[in-house]
C-alpha cells in the first residue's frame, strides 16, 4: 500500500471511531415479518437505539421470502443495504470473494465478539482468514414426541435408531403415522431428513470428512445412511400426506393424535403455543436417536441467516453498532421472550439473560443443551448450512426421485459428489470449523 | 421529422427487451454464480444441459403441456363460444362467469387449489374423505403432478379462449349463419362449414400464441409443485428459475432460456408467415 493511501486510510479509520457519524442513516433489508413481529423490532431494537444513538436513524425494509434474490442483484450494482442479511454462509463465501462484504475483523476486537460469541460460528462466517459475517440465529434439528401418546402406549423415548423404528413400526400398526412431517409449502423439508440420517446414521465426523473433501459422498456410510431414509419412506413412516400437507399442518397432527413424533428443528417450537395450548407438557424436544456407535444425541447445527456488512457502506460504522446491539443481552433476552426461535443469537454465555419462558420452558432448555453440545465440539452439519448452493439444492430435489425409486441410493450420491467436488474446486463450500 | 415519434418506442425497447436478451445470450456462455466475476467457458453449458435428465424431462413435459394446450381448452373454447352464438338469453352473464377465472391472480388461483381443493386436511378431498371418497391429491404424484397443474391452469385459461373465440365468431357475417340455418344445417354442419372458417386466423394466432405461452409456463407449476415430485412437474422455466437462483448457476440458467426462446422463435416465425399469407392476421 502506498504511504498515501496509508494515511487516507488511518485518516478514515480515526473518523470512524466515532460513531454513529451526526444523522446517519443505517439500511437493513429484513425478509417477511408479520405486524407483531415488526412490532417487536420497533420496540425493542430500533427505538432503544436509536435513544442511545440520538443521531442514527435505523430504517428496517421488510422485502418478504425473495431477500435473498433482491440482495444478489442489489450487491452486484452497489446498491445494497448497510447492514446485509444473507441467507446462509455458503452466500457469504460467493460475496466476500466478489468483493462485496466488508472484512469485520476490526469491529470483532473493538466489540469483543470474539469472546462473546461460540467460536464454530465466527469460523464459519470467515472467508480467506478474515471474519466476513455473524450468524443471526442458530438451530437444531431433532425429534418432538406427543407425551401423553407415549405414556398412554407405555412408549418410551428413543435413543437409538433401532428403538424408534420398533416405536415407528407399532405406531404403524395402531394406524398412527410415526413422523409428523409435510413437505407443500417448503420443498426444503427434505434436508432436514437427510441431515439427521447423515449426522446420526453415517455420524459427523464421516460428514466432517466429506465436507472437507477427504472422503466421496458415495462412502458406504453415507450409502447406509440415504438407504435408511429410503426403507423409513417405503415403510410409510412419513404418512400418506407428506408431499400435500405445510410444514405447520404437519406439526399439527402429532397434536390431535394422527401422529406420534415430528422429526423437525427448534424453529417449531413457534407452533407449539397455537397447537398445545393449555397442554404444553404434552410435547418433549430430545435429540435426535443415534446409530449404534455413535454418541447420542448428535445435535445437527443449522444457521438460519448471518450478518455482515456492504463493502461500499458509507455508514458500516453504524451498522456494526446496530449488529453489535443485537448480539447483546438485553436484546436477547427481549427477543427471545416474544419471537422464539427465529433470535437465537450464538452468545457464548446466558447467565446475564433474562428469557421470559411463557408456558413453554422446553424451548430454554433445548436452546441450553445446545449451546452447551456446541461448546463441547458435539454437533453435527445441517446441509442448508455447510453445502455449497447447488449441492444443497440437489440434495433437496433429488432425495425425491430416491423416495419414488426412480434413481438408486448410490446414484443420488453419486450425483450429490460430482455437484459438491464441483462446487469445492470453485471455493464455494463455506469454512468449516475443525472438530 | 415524424420519425422521431419513434425515439422513445426504440429506446425503451432497447433498453428492457434488446440489451437483457443479449446479456442472457452471452450469459450462456459463461459460467456464473451471479455473485463473482463470469469466466468464459464456450459450450459448455449446451453440453451440460444435453446430459442433464432433468433438462429431458422438462422438455419432453413443456411438449405435453403444449398438447394438452392446443387442443382440450381451444376444442372446449371453440364449441363453447359456438353455443353462445346461438343461444339468444344469458350470453352476458355467461361470458363474465367463463372470463372471471383468468382475472383472479394466478397465486390465488394457484393456492386455492393447492389448499382448498386438493389438499387432504384442508380442501375438498379430506371433507370427502370423511364420507368414504378418497380422491388422491394429483399433485403428489409423479404420473399425474403435471396433468394435477395443468387442470388448474385449464380451467384458469379455456374461458379467456372462448370470449375471444366469441367475439371473433360474432364477426361472422349474419346471412352466412341464417343461410345455413334455411339450409337445415346441424350443429356441427354450421360449425364445420360456416363458424370455425369464419374465424380461421383467429384460431390459428391462438394456437401459435399457445405454443409460445406453454413454453414459458412457469407461475402454476412453480406456486403448485416447484417441478416435483421428483422433477416430474418440471418444465423448462422451472427449471432455468432452479438454476439460476437456488443452484447459483446463471449460465446454464441463460442456456435454458435460450432453449425456450428457440420455440418461441419458431412458434413466432410462423406467426408471421401466417400474417403474410393472410394479410388480416
Amino acid at each position: 500500500m502506498r504511504p498515501a493511501k496509508i494515511l487516507t486510510a488511518a485518516i478514515a479509520l480515526g473518523f470512524s471511531a466515532t460513531l454513529p457519524a451526526a444523522g446517519e442513516e443505517i439500511s437493513w433489508w429484513y425478509e417477511n415479518a408479520n405486524p407483531e413481529q415488526r412490532r417487536a423490532l420497533d420496540e425493542i431494537l430500533v427505538q432503544p437505539f436509536e435513544a442511545s444513538n440520538p443521531d442514527a436513524k435505523v430504517v428496517i425494509d421488510y422485502r418478504g421470502s425473495e431477500l435473498d434474490k433482491q440482495l444478489r442483484i442489489a450487491m452486484l450494482s452497489g446498491r445494497g443495504p448497510d447492514v446485509v442479511m444473507t441467507p446462509g454462509p455458503a452466500f457469504v463465501a460467493s460475496m466476500a470473494q466478489a468483493g462485496q462484504l466488508m472484512a469485520l475483523d476490526g469491529y470483532a476486537e473493538k466489540y469483543g465478539w470474539n469472546d462473546r460469541l461460540l467460536p464454530v460460528f465466527l469460523e464459519l462466517g470467515r472467508y480467506d482468514g478474515k471474519l466476513y459475517a455473524l450468524p443471526k440465529t442458530y438451530e437444531t434439528l431433532g425429534l418432538f414426541y406427543n407425551t401423553k401418546m407415549f405414556a398412554d402406549n407405555g412408549w418410551q423415548a428413543p435413543t437409538t435408531i433401532s428403538e424408534m423404528e420398533t416405536l415407528a413400526d407399532e405406531m404403524i400398526a395402531k394406524g398412527i403415522v410415526p413422523f409428523a412431517a409435510g413437505n407443500a409449502s417448503w420443498q426444503g423439508t427434505n434436508e432436514w431428513y437427510v441431515s439427521l440420517v447423515w449426522n446420526s446414521i453415517a455420524g459427523p465426523e464421516n460428514t466432517y470428512k466429506a465436507l472437507k473433501g477427504e472422503i466421496p459422498w458415495t462412502s458406504q456410510p453415507f450409502v447406509d445412511a440415504i438407504s435408511k431414509l429410503k426403507e423409513w419412506w417405503d415403510k410409510g413412516y412419513f404418512g400418506p400426506d407428506y408431499l400435500s400437507l405445510t410444514t405447520e399442518q404437519a406439526f399439527a397432527t402429532i397434536s390431535d393424535g394422527r401422529a406420534a413424533m415430528a422429526p423437525t428443528g427448534t424453529w417449531s417450537f413457534q407452533w407449539v403455543p397455537t397447537y398445545f395450548d393449555g397442554r404444553e407438557d404434552e410435547i418433549a424436544f430430545i435429540g435426535f436417536p443415534s446409530a449404534d456407535g455413535l454418541p447420542a444425541p448428535i445435535y445437527p447445527l443449522g444457521i438460519g441467516s448471518t450478518f455482515s456488512i456492504a463493502a461500499n457502506s458509507d455508514a458500516a460504522d453504524g451498522a456494526a453498532a446496530v449488529i453489535d446491539y443485537i448480539f447483546g443481552d438485553t436484546f436477547y433476552g427481549a427477543m427471545n421472550s416474544v419471537w422464539k426461535g427465529e433470535w437465537n443469537t450464538p452468545l457464548r454465555d446466558l447467565s446475564a439473560v433474562s428469557i421470559s419462558e411463557g408456558k413453554i420452558p422446553q424451548y430454554g432448555e433445548a436452546m441450553s443443551d445446545l449451546a452447551s453440545a456446541v461448546d463441547k465440539n458435539q454437533y453435527g452439519y445441517t446441509t442448508w448450512t455447510f453445502l455449497p448452493p447447488a449441492t444443497a439444492n440437489f440434495v433437496i430435489q433429488g432425495i425425491e426421485e430416491v423416495w419414488f425409486g426412480n434413481v438408486s441410493v448410490e446414484d443420488y450420491l453419486a450425483q450429490i459428489d460430482e455437484t459438491f467436488q464441483s462446487e469445492l474446486a470453485e471455493g464455494k463450500v463455506p469454512a468449516i470449523p475443525a472438530r | 421529422m415524424h420519425r422521431l415519434y419513434l425515439i422513445p418506442t426504440l429506446a425503451i425497447n432497447l433498453s428492457i427487451i434488446l440489451l437483457p436478451a443479449i446479456l442472457t445470450i452471452a450469459l450462456a456462455f459463461f459460467r456464473w454464480d451471479g455473485i463473482s466475476q463470469p469466466v468464459f467457458v464456450g459450450f459448455d453449458n449446451f453440453q451440460a444441459l444435453a446430459g442433464d435428465r432433468v433438462f429431458w424431462r422438462a422438455l419432453t413435459n413443456n411438449i405435453i403441456w403444449t398438447a394438452i394446450f392446443l387442443t382440450i381448452p381451444i376444442g372446449f373454447a371453440l364449441l363453447v363460444a359456438s353455443m353462445l352464438l346461438l343461444i339468444s338469453r344469458g350470453r352476458i352473464l355467461l361470458q363474465v362467469i367463463f372470463f372471471l377465472p383468468i382475472i383472479i391472480a394466478t397465486v390465488i388461483t394457484a393456492r386455492v387449489w393447492q389448499g382448498m381443493i386438493f389438499n387432504p386436511v384442508s380442501g375438498i378431498f379430506g371433507w370427502l374423505e370423511q364420507f368414504g371418497i378418497h380422491l388422491t391429491n394429483p399433485l403428489t404424484k409423479t404420473a399425474t403432478s403435471l396433468y394435477g397443474v395443468a387442470a388448474v391452469d385449464l380451467w384458469h385459461w379455456w374461458g379467456f379462449l372462448a370470449v375471444i373465440f366469441f367475439a371473433a365468431l360474432r364477426q361472422v357475417p349474419a346471412e352466412q349463419i341464417e343461410a345455413a340455418r334455411l339450409e337445415g344445417a346441424t350443429f356441427f354442419q354450421m360449425l364445420r362449414y360456416v363458424l370455425l372458417p369464419g374465424i380461421k386466423s383467429t384460431i390459428m394466432l391462438m394456437m401459435i400464441m399457445t405454443v409460445i405461452w406453454s413454453f414459458l409456463v412457469f407461475d402454476f407449476v412453480f406456486i403448485m409443485t416447484r417441478g416435483g415430485p421428483a422433477y416430474s412437474s418440471e418444465v423448462l422455466s422451472t427449471m432455468a428459475y432452479r438454476l439460476a437462483f437456488y443452484d447459483l448457476n446463471v449460465g446454464k440458467a441463460a442456456a435454458t432460456a435460450l432453449v425456450i426462446s428457440l420455440f418461441g422463435l419458431v412458434a413466432t416465425f410462423f406467426y408471421i408467415r401466417a400474417q403474410a399469407k393472410d394479410g388480416d392476421l
